[in-house]
């Protein structure tokens, strides 16, 4: 299972440092949300016992400017994350096959619905599950982040959209390990599989990812393997 | 009043717990034990915190690393682990918060789980975002003093 954090300078920890901890929790790897954190993933790679994965995640108000960000970081990161929040965003992320994520898709003012759904079945492109806010908001706002979560979970169940879970942290003290996510997830309704299978998704949609990207890789279907030569 | 019979004396599960903060929290028992019915109350209800009947027994914090056992009733463990994921700040103070393991007699938890960490953060003076801090390391890892607050990072940064 995976976690994806925010990094030093976008948070209060290094990637290292996050690294470091969600290795002593028990996670498989650890996704950089990188906004302006700029880490040596090598070498915390070659330090940390656990895979982690180099994504970016762009940040726009309207859909023009985070069209030129993914047109920028698309071919130098592993994972292209989109954070929605506006109806417009939310819209145009989950019809760009070039996205991997859309995150907070109900954040601020976002919402969803079943046209949206569809499309991100169709394109593939990731729904995020953000645990954040239950995990560290209290009253209203808690209520109305639950609410909003299980009006999601409705529609991504129903269509069949494929999702991706995480407590979104912003320092190694925010990160909570994968059992504990469960135990809050089941508590608002999300079954202990689901939650188990969004954070896996992450590894699942890295490994894709570097897959296609590598060298061997030439067309779908088609791939340069190694094989003896011929005498 | 006389204590129950043996058969019929409630059933408990002890879980390890494990706290983190930065270097310029304390934290007691006390404060600890009000954010987690706080917690339990806000995230599972009065009536599954009443439920849970979450209790801290043994506390143990020094130099921003902690160790704790919690009580919850047997078969309430996940609303224990959900109440104590959603503890985000004590008395204004940040804390990672991770459950080592889950045990059912208090020995076995600290037997298995526990470790008493060792002694004091040492300072030392580190060069983090191109200017001198002071830095407070512990094993591997250290907290950076900025103005703003600190930020965690491992001995990787400073190579």
């Amino acid at each position: 299972m995976y976690e994806a954090a925010h990094a030093y300078p976008d948070g209060e920890s290094t990637a290292a440092r996050l690294a470091d901890t969600a290795a002593r929790y028990g996670y498989d790897g650890l996704v950089v949300r990188a906004r302006d954190a700029t880490p040596d993933y090598e070498a915390i790679r070659a330090a940390t016992p656990i895979d982690v994965v180099d994504a970016v995640e762009v940040v726009a108000d309207t859909p023009d400017r985070a069209s030129g960000g993914i047109g920028n970081y698309r071919p130098k990161a592993t994972l292209l994350l989109l954070q929605g929040g506006t109806n417009a965003l939310n819209r145009f992320a989950v019809e760009q096959e070039r996205v991997d994520v859309l995150t907070r898709p109900m954040a601020h003012d976002g919402d969803f619905n079943h046209v949206l759904a569809r499309a991100a079945r169709e394109n593939g492109v990731r729904v995020e599950f953000d645990l954040g806010p239950v995990l560290r908001l209290d009253g209203g706002h808690r209520v109305q982040a639950i609410r909003n979560l299980r009006k999601l979970r409705e529609l991504v169940d129903h269509y069949d959209a494929p999702y991706v879970v995480s407590g979104t942290p912003r320092s190694h003290l925010q990160l909570r390990a994968s059992r504990e996510l469960v135990a809050v997830g089941e508590t608002i309704g999300f079954s202990a599989d689901q939650i188990r299978e969004g954070l896996a998704e992450w590894g699942r949609l890295a490994e894709r990812n570097r897959r296609l990207t590598s060298e061997s890789f030439i067309a779908p279907g088609v791939e340069k393997a190694s094989h003896e030569e011929d005498d | 009043m006389k204590h129950l019979p043996k058969h019929i004396r409630p059933r408990w599960r002890y879980l390890a717990v494990e706290l983190e903060t930065w270097p310029d929290a304390d934290l007691s028992r006390g404060s600890f034990q009000r954010e987690l019915w706080f917690a339990a109350q806000n995230f599972v209800g009065d009536a599954g915190s009443a439920d849970a009947d979450l209790t801290v027994l043994d506390f143990h914090f020094s130099g921003c690393v902690g160790e704790t056992v919690v009580r919850a009733r047997r078969g309430y463990v996940s609303e224990a682990r959900a109440a104590l994921a959603c503890i985000d700040e004590i008395s204004g103070h940040s804390v990672g918060i991770r459950v080592r393991g889950v045990s059912g007699t208090v020995r076995a938890c600290e037997e298995r789980y526990l470790r008493r960490p060792a002694g004091v953060p040492e300072e030392r003076s580190v060069v983090f975002a191109d200017s001198d801090r002071t830095a407070l390391a512990r094993d591997t890892v250290l907290d950076v003093r900025l103005s703003s607050g600190f930020v965690g990072a491992t001995e990787l940064d400073f190579e």
